[in-house]
């Protein structure tokens, strides 16, 4: 118990060390307001200008006062009275922990942040322009951290990562949050399932486990500090729920956090792989999807390459990793000749005929011998291929539909301009899209007795619909004839009637004279 | 030795005694001067409204009234029935062309100053007929159901409850409540298929009772030796017949080259859409409001305007009792003036109107 408490306290005197700005920049908190400590203000005449409370706590051989040698604050003339309050320049102790001199003893966890914020938090001084101190307080005033702490004084802040008394620049390997060493950290709250169950029972507690098992994971172990550790997806102080449209690795921004790394050639020379991944993603159908009409149903990097356990699929793992989304198709592949033959030479499955980051929109054209069909790269339609009037047939039904499609409407749309009423026919073409679909998936069994399966109802509905447009073509063409037909008529009965008129007038006329 | 006549004639004389009528129409005279043009469009009009009752009761065949079931049925007669198309663009176009020649016949024989005695009843019985033909146009106007139909019905019934007090009640005795609903709907199928139809039947009898018992009108200033006459039968019944193959070759044309459209289905709770207006016909009166001030002597000029057309048109029936020389017979040329103002209000209003 004692231990604890003078754990606590030292905790306290090193975060004082961040409080010298108390002075300039006042702190929210009123106890936090109040400081002698070196940082804040110059011994007076009569005062001694040693830190009392260092001289005193290392007389009594205390771990943090010893430990406080080595840290960083203690090197740029931080105080234990700038985090812990109090007068440091005293030797009595009554005087140096006195509450009227701001004495606040150990922080409380929620008083950490503003504690470390005078120094790393916003507003300028002399110290912090010396030091190039940066307002990290601010980005964690944000993080999903901050508001962990606000509702449980478990949650994370400063101490918890870049621990207390014996704190390190980031650069330092001794440091916590050193590359080497920010997985563990991280893992130290993120792994601990019965921790985490107090703030988010749901988020998985395996994400070291997995990154152990990424490329990133193994080079790490393999002490390549280069590769990406935790922060550099999710940053540093303002780390945010993946939820959180603002985060680095909410969907829409994945692919660009990783091409800060992976579109990056420097960062990426000696590795072997490429760096136009990103470029290529972004002008894909699931680029396009993701980033440009924001559907969140579309796959960013992690989709198929995993986030913790991040790593390339194999060529056996591919038709896997697209099933994911496309589930008809694998089950359709699967099934199929090409998946024994793709297995066989070591061909990545879907890859083969629809590329990886480069998906472009699958259109009828991939089945077809002509380049840059995926289907001529092993298929000739020379007479030597006994398949190859099979892909013929297939492209002709998927044709028959799109094709069909078009000239039905064309049909359609010349008897609307001539004003006839196709509103059913154009209705009922509604449902060939959803035969286009099925077609376009049944492709992936490679046979045509299935495809022709769900392309006949759309083949029959873009023949009625055609029939009923140039039906209504022929219509047009007889009402026309029909009142020409009928107008000759008619004018033929008046001029009969005409001429009678006249005939009876005239014998009228006779008559009478 | 008197021709024997034609088999058919010969059939009904065998078993009703229509020598009196045949008596009659062979000794009828019709005037021949230069405003006998005129007389045709009494007949023209009658053809029109005869080609109406006959496409209406073709299309009451497969019309039904109701909110799910007009526009369907209308569209079903356009697209699915044989000819449907033919029999309801003739309808429509005929019930216009039928108001259009009603105008003519109206202001021809206001000019000829036909209404004077002892015709005062023709040309009251052919105002009624006027405005029942405006009842089946604004009651026909709605029974598809189409957008355009439901808004300028609200918009047409939303004008009378401006007036004070009787306003609302005839607003929602037209309407059948509130608002524009399928009980409007109904109310107005009623009308248009039984109630009206009985009304203009039973007037037009009547009409064209007096108009055979009286005669045509003669000009007021015929001379004696200048007139001439034609035998009602055959003669004018053969020109009449004339013109109406005439006006039937003009309806098929139009109908056949200009169908009707139908339009997109009412939707209550849909937006108007911009620009709405009644039909041409109501146009002069719909735009000629527009022009009246917000306020006239502290009275609302919407309901200043309506009053005032609704005294126009009581004046306008009743002419032949203004028209001071009526008893006379004399020339008078201040109803012409006014003739000529009321012609030269609609022209303008209709027109600006239609822009």
């Amino acid at each position: 118990m004692r231990r604890a408490t003078f754990a606590a306290l030292a905790l306290g005197a090193t975060l004082a060390w961040t409080c010298g700005a108390a002075a300039a920049d006042p702190a929210p908190g009123g106890a936090l307001a109040e400081s002698t400590g070196t940082r804040a203000a110059a011994a007076a005449p009569g005062q001694s200008a040693v830190d009392q409370c260092l001289a005193c706590h290392r007389e009594q051989d205390s771990p943090e006062a010893l430990a406080y040698a080595n840290d960083i604050h203690a090197a740029r003339g931080v105080s234990c009275a700038d985090c812990h309050g109090g007068d440091s320049r005293s030797d009595d102790q009554d005087i140096a922990m006195s509450r009227a001199r701001g004495y606040i003893g150990v922080p409380t966890k929620e008083q950490i942040p503003r504690v470390c914020g005078r120094c790393h938090g916003p507003g300028h001084d002399a110290f912090k322009t010396r030091f190039k101190l940066d307002d990290v307080l601010t980005a964690y005033g944000g993080s999903t951290h901050a508001h962990a702490l606000e509702s449980n004084s478990k949650g994370p802040q400063c101490v918890s990562c870049h621990g207390v008394h014996s704190i390190a620049r980031v650069a330092d390997a001794r440091s916590p949050v050193h590359p080497s060493h920010v997985i563990d950290t991280c893992a130290k709250c993120h792994s601990d399932a019965a921790y985490m169950r107090d703030f988010d029972p749901a988020l998985p507690v395996d994400q070291r486990d997995k990154y152990r098992t990424s490329i990133h994971g193994k080079r790490h172990a393999a002490g390549d500090l280069k590769v990406a550790t935790c922060v550099s997806c999710h940053s540093n102080h303002r780390v945010l729920q993946v939820k959180d449209p603002r985060s680095p690795v909410y969907p829409t921004h994945v692919p660009e956090t990783c091409a800060h790394c992976h579109a990056d050639a420097r960062t990426m020379a000696g590795y072997g792989i490429p760096t136009t991944q990103y470029a290529e993603f972004r002008e894909s159908v699931h680029g396009k999807a993701l980033l440009k009409r924001s559907d969140l149903n579309a796959p960013a990097c992690n989709s198929c390459h995993g986030n913790h356990g991040a790593a390339p699929p194999g060529a056996s793992s591919v038709i896997a990793v697209c099933g994911q989304c496309h589930q008809s198709n694998e089950e359709l592949y699967d099934q199929s000749v090409h998946r024994g033959v793709f297995a066989s030479k070591k061909l990545p499955g879907c890859v083969v005929c629809h590329s990886n980051h480069a998906v472009a929109p699958a259109t009828d054209k991939l089945v077809s011998f002509d380049a840059p069909s995926p289907c001529a790269r092993c298929h000739r339609n020379d007479g030597t291929d006994r398949t190859a009037p099979e892909i013929v047939r297939m492209r002709g039904l998927l044709d028959s539909l799109t094709v069909g499609q078009a000239s039905a409407l064309a049909a359609l749309s010349h008897a609307e301009n001539l004003g006839m009423d196709v509103t059913d026919a154009r209705y009922s073409l509604k449902d060939v899209n959803q035969s286009v679909v099925q077609s376009r998936v049944a492709i992936h069994s490679f046979r045509v007795a299935r495809l022709e399966e769900a392309a006949r109802p759309g083949i029959t509905i873009v023949a009625q619909a055609r029939r009923a447009g140039e039906e209504a073509v022929h219509e047009y063409k007889f009402r026309r004839e029909g009142l020409a037909v009928s107008t000759l008529i008619v004018t033929f009965l008046a001029v009969l009637l005409w001429l009678k008129i006249r005939e009876i007038e005239r014998r009228q006329k006779r008559e009478n004279s | 030795m008197s021709a024997r006549p034609p088999g058919p004639i010969r059939w009904i004389r065998e078993r009703l005694n229509i020598d009196p009528l045949i008596e009659f129409a062979s000794h009828k005279q019709v005037p021949e001067w230069r405003g006998s043009f005129w007389y045709y469009f009494g007949g023209v009009s009658l053809f029109l409204f005869i080609v109406q009752v006959a496409s209406g009761i073709l299309l009451l065949m497969y019309y039904q009234p109701g909110e799910k079931t007009a526009y369907e049925s209308v569209r079903f007669i356009v697209v699915k029935v044989k000819f449907g198309w033919l029999v309801r663009s003739i309808h429509s176009w005929a019930a216009n062309l039928f108001i259009l020649s009603v105008f003519i016949h109206m202001f021809s024989v206001y000019f000829t100053k036909a209404f004077r005695r002892p015709r005062e009843l023709t040309w009251y019985s052919g105002f009624l007929l006027l405005a029942l033909a405006f009842g089946f146009g604004f009651s026909g106007y709605l029974l598809p159901w189409n957008t355009l139909a439901y808004f300028a019905t609200k918009v047409g019934t939303t004008i009378v409850a401006v007036l004070p007090v009787v306003g609302g009640p005839i607003m929602e005795l037209l309407r059948a409540g509130k608002d524009v609903t399928t009980a409007t709907l109904t109310r107005f199928y009623g009308l248009h298929v039984a109630i009206l139809p009985a009304a203009f039947t039973l007037i037009l009898g009547l009409h064209m009772m007096l108009i055979q018992t009286q005669g045509m009108h003669e000009p007021d200033t015929w001379p004696e030796g200048k007139r001439r006459y034609m035998p009602f039968f055959p003669n004018f019944i053969l020109r009449d017949l004339l013109l109406w193959l005439i006006v039937l070759n003009i309806l098929a044309i139009l109908a056949v080259w200009f169908p009707w459209e139908l339009g997109s289905k009412a939707d209550p709770f849909g937006a108007a859409p911009q620009g709405i207006k009644p039909e041409w016909y109501f146009l002069f009166m719909y735009q000629g409001l527009k022009y009246f001030p917000a306020k006239l002597a502290g009275v609302d000029g919407e309901i200043v305007g309506i009053v005032l057309f609704g005294l126009a048109g009581l004046l306008w029936f009743l002419v032949p009792v203004w028209d001071a020389r009526t008893p006379r017979g004399a020339r008078n040329r201040f109803v012409n003036y006014v003739g000529v103002t009321v012609v030269l209000f609609i022209i303008v209003m209709t027109t600006l109107g239609l822009r």
